[in-house]
C-alpha cells in the first residue's frame, strides 16, 4: 500500500470513497477491521458471527457513502461503532446467543492447570454475568473496556452524556462485583 | 477490600479472551465490496430521517404545537353542546316573537 494512502485520516478517506474510490474503502477497511471485529465479538460471542457483522457494515457503508455525513457525524470511528453496536443487537434480537460452554473457553497453555482451569472459571462466569446486564449497561461496558474508547467517546456512540455513561458503567460493575463476589 | 476488589474487577474485564479473527477478514470484505455497486442515492427511511434532522426544533415549540393540538381535540369534541344551545335560543326567540304576532 502506498505510503500516502496510509497518511489520509478517515474523513479523506471516506469523501474519496464518496467518489467511488475502492481504494480509500481497503486502506479504511484495513485500518478498523481489528477493533469493530473486537467489538462484534464481545456482543456476539462467535468469531463467524462477529466476521459477518463487520462484513456487513462495511459493505452497507460501501453501497451507500452517502450515509455518512461528514458535517453531522464528528468522528468517523464514533460513528461506525454505532453501526456495529446495532447490528449487533439486530442479531441478538433474531438469535439468543448460544451460551459458552468449557470448549469455548481460550486458555493460555503457558499457565500452570489449576491456574488455567480456574482462570477459565472465572472468565466463563464473567461473560455469563455481562450477558445478563441490562442492554445499555453492556454496551457501555464493552464500549469502554474492549472498545478502547475513551468515555467520552463511548458516550457519544451511545448518544449519551458523560455522566450518564459513568452511572451505567457504575451499576454494571456493582451488578458484576455482586455477581462475581465469589472470584473476586 | 472494595478497591481490591474494583481492581480485580477492572482487570478481569481489560483482560477478557477473544477469539482472534481470520488474517484474511479484511481482504474478504474489500473483495466482496469490487462485486458490489455503490448507490449515491439514501434509501427512504434514511431521506426522511435527514429531513426531520433538517427540521429540528426546540423544545419550547414542541410544547406550543402540543398545546394547539390539544386545544383543537378539545375544542372538536365540545361543539355539539353549543350548537344544540344556540339552536334552543333561535327557538325561544322565535316562539317569542310568535307571541307578539299572535297579540297583533
Amino acid at each position: 500500500m502506498a505510503a500516502g494512502w496510509a497518511d489520509k485520516e478517515d474523513h479523506e478517506l471516506l469523501a474519496l470513497i464518496q467518489d467511488g474510490n475502492g481504494q480509500a474503502f481497503a486502506v479504511l477497511v484495513e485500518r478498523h477491521t481489528a477493533r469493530f471485529y473486537r467489538l462484534a465479538y464481545r456482543y456476539v460471542q462467535n468469531k463467524e458471527a462477529a466476521e459477518d457483522i463487520v462484513q456487513d457494515a462495511f459493505l452497507k457503508l460501501w453501497e451507500n457513502p452517502a450515509l455518512w455525513h461528514p458535517q453531522r457525524n464528528s468522528k468517523f470511528t464514533t460513528w461506525f461503532y454505532r453501526i456495529v453496536v446495532n447490528l449487533c443487537l439486530d442479531l441478538r434480537k433474531k438469535k439468543r446467543p448460544e451460551a459458552l460452554d468449557n470448549d469455548t473457553l481460550l486458555m493460555d497453555d503457558r499457565q500452570p492447570a489449576d491456574e488455567m482451569m480456574m482462570r477459565a472459571q472465572e472468565q466463563k462466569m464473567l461473560e455469563k454475568a455481562i450477558a445478563a446486564l441490562p442492554e445499555r449497561q453492556r454496551t457501555a461496558l464493552n464500549l469502554c473496556f474492549d472498545g478502547g474508547l475513551t468515555n467520552q467517546e463511548a458516550a457519544e456512540v451511545m448518544g449519551l452524556n458523560l455522566k450518564a455513561l459513568q452511572s451505567l458503567i457504575m451499576r454494571a460493575k456493582t451488578t458484576l462485583k455482586e455477581r462475581m463476589k465469589t472470584y473476586l | 477490600m472494595t478497591d481490591k476488589r474494583d481492581e480485580k474487577l477492572d482487570g478481569l474485564l481489560r483482560s477478557r479472551s477473544i477469539e482472534a479473527a481470520s488474517p484474511d477478514l479484511a481482504q474478504r470484505v474489500i473483495l466482496k465490496a469490487q462485486q458490489l455497486p455503490q448507490s449515491n442515492s439514501l434509501p427512504l427511511w434514511q431521506w426522511l430521517r435527514d429531513l426531520f434532522a433538517e427540521f429540528h426544533l426546540p423544545k419550547p415549540a414542541y410544547v406550543l404545537a402540543s398545546a394547539l393540538v390539544m386545544g383543537m381535540v378539545i375544542g372538536f369534541s365540545v361543539p355539539q353542546e353549543t350548537s344544540q344551545g344556540e339552536d334552543d335560543s333561535g327557538a325561544i326567540i322565535q316562539t317569542f316573537l310568535s307571541g307578539d304576532e299572535a297579540l297583533l
